[in-house]
């Protein structure tokens, strides 16, 4: 625009190019809007809002984008759209085994609409680009809308004039008109003293005749806290991509043993996961005997290596920093580090036994001796025998050739190979195979293979007390979270924000009296209906009853 | 704002555009985790070998080196490791050393398949499954061309030919 | 007698004094007109009396709530029913609320059978007490779930005063496109909620009467590893199979209007063992509830919006409108501390990580997002009145998809105990 506009208006203030509403009194400065009777618009109480310019350049219309409310809503309604498909199959990030295979797994599973929605990569929905890419162009948006309207409102509420002009009363969403036979002067303060038994605070002008009442101005400042929140938050999702700052994986631990927690110089033993059902008198008729579970937990130590952390040739020190027992909502606690109780398995390991051995022709036995299932060792001397250890097998098999192999490195079906010397067997030993499972002598018939010398010798493990074995492995999930504490505090802000904005409403009641002809405007950001209720009740404390709904004018839409 | 105006926009939307875009490019790279990348060090080690003996990593700086993960449950580990000792003859001369780190079984089961199959190349064993892990195995057996600079030239997942192994070897080298 | 029976006879005299409150609204509305009476007195008088019965009635619940928690040792809301009936004590403590900030008693005559309908609803699921997994041993459950009940709550009642707006603007002698559309669009609203109360119906029928149909489904699933492993399992049917399981064997089936095997085969592409029975609990609720609509519109003879229309004739749509936002604007800060911050910090406690994209979790966010795009519209002039009203009506349509449409359609860690 290349004409200069004149923007002083009548009561003597220059206001700034833009402005709605004369920031003084607050008259209509546009001649349109002078002469119509539609309830004003009192954004920013119709303060320029110099960020709407005339020529926006590149930048300014990038920020004119994000600064828009109407665009904020469609980011907001295609995010929740978004969200929506990917709740439509489980995303692949529910399945934690490394054998996961997306690409076969929604076409075999869901036919061709998983097939579609693995193509769509919507399987991986939140960490999708255009997902990530909707929520940053949130971020900014509540950025740039908070920016552009924070000040102008902190200013146009900051400076504020008392006597307004008559126009701006009467065009209020709330108003009224009327005549007093009071002196103005004792009126207005009348009126003054009852709002302030309804916590506004009064202001009165030099003359008397004029007065501001305002109340819970500290509630237009919510949105802009809960935007500041929501910022924190998003921001402190986003930081938990820095390596190291999100930490979340598994670790697998059977009873009594120490496992180490990949990426960290942390150990954790488990002292023994534990479960207990509830028993049929505490079920209902139909969940007895469904095996519904009450507790599962474990007690575990928490070790720190101390030395020779990176050595796998030493073995690192280890020291005790912590015991707890895990329970699902009672993690392990320490520094930042934090073990959740996630599943369990009861699949029994044995461990270790400690067999006797028997001479079969004189019928005497000796020992026990331990034999460990991992690492054991090599020579024993029990009794008259001396036994060498000269293979083992942890899961034996026979393979197509038929040669002893072992088919995993778990103690499933455990064999060991013994040199045996002793009475009445030859000065060089014997060899002889021991299946310490009863479950593997039937079946690979132990007594076959061993042949003259089953006859001579047996190994037994004489009840369980001399079976060591772990009962159960628990998982537990490892967590470390840097980013975390950020994301609370960014919620309590944003909390804050939001009560503070919508359980308090701003107020503001104006009014003028002129030769006794009172003229009385009000407005609020939400609430007409409280508003339009205080202004009637002062009124009434004055002498003018009245319906409160009378007061509106425009009000009730909004 | 005022006359802050400009530089306010610039500063907000620069921050906006650079976090925002670091954020979008991260959904890109997080694909792989855990793998080890060609081009990039491999993770250190420190071993025992069969007589008990340590063995790093850092003992192979400047040699081209490769590591062999197996076990003596894995059919297919077993099956393909007489090509790796007829190619560990071949490449000797040249420097290309064969490391087969063991997936923490026991001494005695180890030495003796090592011994049954006749293998001469360097053997060492594993200790808590810690090693695989930082290697980020997934399956096995799994095979790792070193060069001599220490990064990453090549992985193989599953059983490898002996011409397989051949080549890996001379991109290793070449490369 | 034991807590627990007091109980239950507490949330039969809840659901009575709810139905009579709800009648004396009815007669409220609709005895203006009768003989000898002042109709701003009687529509008054009437409606004071609902309202002292409803009270009564939210008594009554609030006593079987906390009857329920000490006969049974944990506060009542881990399974379905007992968060249903919650959800509907939480809406009735929220129009009791609404009610005391506007005095628009008519909005009763909405809330009260929103209420009714939600409390017969959770009856169809198991009501027995059910001990506590270990993942709900938790204060948390305590603060998170009834918090999240009291924002919904709040979103119900913005529904009940939206829905009351559009039946008394939209216009049924418009004859424009547009009116038409209007007025179609609120007809399939009501529809919808007859098909809920057609789902009651039919479950409360077929399970007193006793019926019962059983099937053996051979399934083929798929593991994680993309190995293929069949399996069978017996489903068991409380309804007249119109739409048995996919690839099944019927074991019995009790005979109805002389079916004696399931009528159609649930399609492959139906996924999970019980997705044969909900389709068939869908389509026999879309059914009875289509049923008891034609009944009704074949006594009044006209549009079901149209003969409600006429009711809400005294009342003041601007004042539905406010009521509708503000019971929304009171919710929301409830529901984002309850429903969203609480579920958080509790998720953390329990799995190790604050957020998970579980389904659940998603569509909490959805209706936060959905919710908060409302807030952000009645910004914008011209988003006032019938777009407002259509928008708290949706609105409430995503929050029982999140309470129930997740559970019952998508599985995940959130899935309630005691879901049928």
């Amino acid at each position: 625009m290349l004409l200069p506009v004149n923007t002083k208006c009548e009561c003597g203030h220059q206001n700034a190019v833009g402005t709605v509403l004369c920031e003084s009194c607050g008259k209509p400065i546009e001649k349109q809007l002078l002469d119509s009777n539609e309830p004003l618009e009192m954004r920013y109480d119709g303060v320029a809002r110099r960020s709407q310019k005339a020529n926006p350049d590149f930048l300014d219309k990038i920020w004119n984008f994000f600064s828009s409310v109407k665009i904020a809503i469609y980011l907001i309604i295609i995010t929740f759209l978004g969200a929506m498909l990917g709740t439509i199959f489980p995303q692949a990030s529910t399945f934690i085994s490394a054998n996961f295979n997306p690409s076969v797994y929604y076409a075999e599973q869901y036919g061709l609409p998983g097939q579609i929605y693995y193509f769509l990569g919507l399987h991986k929905t939140f960490s999708s680009w255009w997902f990530i890419t909707l929520l940053v162009m949130i971020g900014t948006s509540l950025v740039i809308c908070s920016i552009d309207r924070v000040l102008p409102l902190y200013r146009a509420l900051n400076k504020q004039q008392i006597r307004k002009h008559h126009s701006f009363l009467k065009r209020q969403k709330a108003t009224y008109s009327g005549q007093l036979t009071e002196e103005a002067n004792v009126w207005t303060v009348q009126y003054g003293e009852a709002l302030k038994k309804k916590g506004y605070k009064i202001h009165i002008d030099e003359s008397g005749t004029a007065l501001l009442a305002e109340k819970n101005r500290f509630s237009r400042w919510g949105p802009y806290i809960n935007h500041i929140g929501l910022i924190l938050f998003l921001l402190a999702v986003l930081a938990r991509g820095i390596p190291g700052w999100n930490v979340d994986q598994y670790v697998s631990v059977t009873d009594g043993d120490t496992a180490p927690i990949a990426g960290t110089n942390y150990y954790v033993k488990s002292e023994g996961f534990s479960m207990e059902l509830y028993n049929n008198e505490e079920l209902p008729e139909e969940l007895k005997d469904s095996g519904r579970v009450k507790t599962f937990k474990t007690d575990v130590v928490l070790y720190e290596c101390t030395a020779n952390c990176d050595d796998d040739f030493l073995q690192p020190e280890l020291t005790e920093v912590k015991q707890h027992t895990i329970l699902v909502n009672d993690p392990l606690r320490y520094k930042e580090l934090k073990l959740h109780q996630f599943d369990f398995n009861l699949t029994p390991r044995i461990n270790a036994v400690s067999p006797m051995i028997v001479n079969k022709e004189t019928g005497e036995s000796y020992g026990p001796f331990h034999l460990t299932m991992v690492n054991p060792e090599l020579h024993y001397e029990v009794g008259p025998y001396t036994l060498e250890l000269i293979d083992k097998y942890m899961d034996f098999s026979v393979n197509s050739d038929g040669e002893p192999i072992t088919i995993s490195s778990s103690p499933n079906a455990p064999a060991f190979i013994f040199n045996i010397k002793g009475p009445n067997l030859a000065a060089t030993g014997e060899v002889y195979m021991y299946f310490p499972l009863e479950k593997d002598k039937v079946r690979f018939s132990q007594d076959t293979i061993n042949r003259e010398l089953a006859n001579k010798i047996g190994i037994n493990v004489e009840g369980m007390e001399n079976v060591d074995y772990s009962a159960a492995t628990t998982y537990l999930n490892v967590r470390i979270d840097k980013a975390v504490k950020f994301l609370w505090i960014g919620a309590v802000f944003s909390m804050l924000g939001l009560i503070m904005g919508t359980y308090w409403q701003h107020r503001r009641i104006w009014l003028r009296i002129d030769d006794k002809q009172l003229t009385l405007g009000a407005h609020t950001n939400k609430n007409w209906f409280g508003l339009r209720a205080d202004a009637a009740y002062a009124l009434k404390r004055c002498g003018i009853e009245l319906d409160p709904k009378s007061l509106d004018n425009g009000g009730h839409k909004g | 704002m005022g006359k802050n105006r400009k530089k306010v926009q610039v500063i907000v939307l620069l921050l906006a555009f650079l976090i925002g875009g670091y954020a979008i490019f991260q959904t890109f790279t997080d694909d792989n985790n855990g793998t080890i990348k060609e081009g990039h060090a491999v993770p250190d080690f420190r071993l025992a070998n069969l007589q008990g003996e340590p063995v790093s990593l850092q003992d192979y700086k400047g040699t081209p080196l490769v590591i062999n993960f197996w076990g003596t449950f894995c059919e297919p580990c077993i099956r393909e490791m007489p090509s790796f000792e007829r190619q560990y003859t071949k490449w000797k001369e040249k420097g290309v050393e064969i490391v087969a780190i063991n997936l923490s079984e026991d001494t005695l089961t180890v030495s003796n398949y090592v011994k049954k199959l006749g293998v001469t190349y360097t053997v060492l064993r594993d200790v808590d499954r810690k090693t695989e892990k930082r290697y980020g195995l997934r399956s096995y057996p799994t095979t790792f061309f070193v060069n001599s600079d220490g990064t990453l030239s090549s992985v193989f997942v599953g059983e490898m030919l002996e011409a397989q192994i051949n080549e890996h070897i001379e991109d290793m080298i070449g490369g | 007698m034991n807590w627990l029976d007091f109980s239950s006879s507490s949330f039969i005299a809840a659901f009575f004094l709810y139905v009579i409150s709800f009648i004396f609204y009815m007669v409220a509305v609709a005895g203006k007109k009768w003989a000898n009476r002042v109709p701003k007195e009687h529509e008054a008088r009437w409606s004071k009396r609902a309202f002292v019965i409803s009270t009564l009635g939210l008594l009554a619940h609030l006593s079987f709530f906390f009857t329920r928690w000490i006969g049974s040792g944990q506060i009542p809301t881990s399974n379905m029913y007992e968060f249903i009936t919650l959800l509907g004590m939480t809406i009735m403590i929220a129009y009791t609320i609404i009610h005391f900030i506007y005095k628009k008693p008519l909005l009763g005559m909405f809330a009260l059978p929103l209420t009714i309908i939600i409390i017969a609803y959770a009856s169809v699921f198991p009501q027995e007490v059910q001990p506590l997994i270990p993942a709900l041993q938790s204060n948390w459950l305590k603060i998170h779930v009834t918090m999240a009940a009291a924002g919904e709550a709040f979103f119900a009642v913005g529904f009940a005063a939206g829905l009351m707006y559009l039946l008394r603007v939209i216009d049924y002698k418009d004859t424009t496109k547009k009116g038409k559309r209007a007025q179609r669009w609120l007809e399939f609203t009501l529809i919808s909620i007859f098909v809920i109360i057609g789902f009651i119906v039919a479950a409360f029928a077929f399970k007193g009467a006793g019926y019962v149909a059983e099937f053996q489904q051979e399934t083929v699933s798929v593991s994680q590893v993309g190995e293929l492993t069949t399996s069978y399992e017996v489903v068991e049917y409380t309804m007249p199979p119109i739409f048995k399981p996919y690839n099944s064997e019927t074991l019995q089936v009790t005979k109805f209007l002389g079916m004696n095997d399931g009528l159609f085969e649930t399609p492959s592409w139906f996924n999970g063992v019980n997705s044969g029975r909900k389709l068939n609990t869908v389509v026999w609720s879309i059914i009875v509830g289509l049923i008891l609509y034609g009944i009704i519109r074949l006594i009044v003879r006209k549009p079901l919006g149209a003969a409600i229309h006429p009711m809400l004739d005294g009342i003041d749509p601007d004042d539905l409108d406010e009521i509708s936002y503000r019971s929304i604007v009171i919710g929301f800060p409830i529901f984002t501390l309850g429903g969203l911050i609480f579920a958080m910090i509790w998720a953390e406690i329990a799995w190790g990580r604050f957020w998970g994209w579980d389904p659940k979790e998603v569509w909490a966010l959805i209706t936060w997002l959905y919710y908060s795009a409302y807030l952000h519209f009645r910004l914008s002039r011209g988003w006032h009145g019938k777009p407002s009203a259509w928008l708290a009506v949706i609105g409430f349509v995503i929050v029982l998809f999140t309470l129930v449409g997740v559970n019952l359609l998508i599985a995940g860690m959130h899935s309630y105990a005691g879901v049928d």
